[in-house]
């Protein structure tokens, strides 16, 4: 069964979402603040868990994703949870998160992430 | 009631934003479009403007969700929160009041009472540990929301419990950045 793409156009209070089978680039970026977060990324992460077990090529999350509140962070956590268990299942998978580089705040987040994980994990500053 | 005075009032109080309501997602996002304009040209701490601004959510999802939970329970006077930002000198307050049931009181003081107690150290490990148990199938948030309150503040968290004639309690919350 071919997997079809997956895209979200962003809200004041949800991301962009551009998950893309055939390259293997699956795209987060904005903010994420729902009303209910786990119902927001209930399908996303449906997605992912399908997409990471037959995936034939690298896979690569390119998330540029700078607040979060607490429940989106939860999720956040799940799909890297489904990332990770890739990645020790022996697939090619490495996680990208930018952030511009005067928001500390962003950067503390992301390092929090990071520390549950050991897939390759690449924290890219932007210029502001 | 004079209209000139009240706004007097709010802004001798330092008050920047001030809903009192039933809290829909909208409204809260509406606010918070608000708020991020304001800290955008106001404030130059991007950290600042950031905790202000998580705090605001927080308070105001925390504030929604348990309404909604008593909504379902069949309570119909949601409608008595109120979130407050505040600003004076340097510093934010951020302020949450919403009716709370009496069998919640007790269990929701305890709660603020430990959170206050961990340094930030603790409270980064509580938020860990946290993110990590599974959610109850009916939970609307992840019992993140006062942890990240807690990391965000800079002085311990205060809080009040005004009790009302029938045993239930009005809480408020308030929050120093």
């Amino acid at each position: 069964m071919t997997i079809e793409k997956l895209q979200r156009s962003a809200t004041a209070s949800t991301p962009t979402v551009d998950f893309d089978p055939t390259s293997g680039v699956l795209r987060l970026s904005g903010e994420s603040y729902p009303e209910n977060a786990f119902e927001y990324f209930r399908p996303l992460l449906a997605w992912a868990g399908n997409y990471v077990s037959q995936a034939r090529t690298p896979i690569v999350a390119e998330i540029a994703l700078s607040y979060l509140n607490t429940s989106s962070i939860k999720s956040v956590m799940d799909l890297l949870d489904i990332l990770e268990a890739a990645h020790r299942r022996g697939s090619n998978v490495s996680v990208r998160w930018s952030y511009a580089q005067d928001n500390e705040r962003a950067l503390e987040m992301i390092e929090e992430f990071k520390e549950e994980v050991t897939l390759p994990f690449f924290i890219v500053p932007v210029a502001t | 009631m004079n209209l000139f005075a009240l706004k007097e009032q709010l802004r001798e109080a330092g008050i920047l934003i001030s809903f009192t309501g039933s809290f829909s997602h909208s409204i809260i996002e509406e606010l918070g479009t608000a708020v991020k304009k304001y800290l955008e040209t106001a404030e130059s701490q991007k950290t600042a403007m950031v905790d202000v601004f998580s705090v605001y959510i927080e308070a105001a999802q925390n504030v929604r969700n348990y309404g909604e939970r008593r909504l379902r329970a069949g309570q119909n006077d949601v409608d008595s929160s109120i979130v407050v930002i505040a600003k004076r000198d340097t510093r934010y307050r951020i302020y949450a009041g919403n009716i709370v049931e009496a069998e919640d009181i007790a269990e929701l003081g305890a709660r603020l009472d430990r959170l206050a107690a961990m340094d930030k150290a603790a409270l980064k490990e509580a938020y860990k540990e946290q993110r990590r148990k599974e959610r109850g199938p009916d939970d609307l948030g992840a019992g993140l929301g006062l942890i990240e309150i807690a990391r965000r503040a800079t002085q311990p968290l205060e809080y009040t419990f005004t009790p009302l004639p029938d045993g239930r309690a009005y809480f408020s919350l308030c929050v120093e950045i």
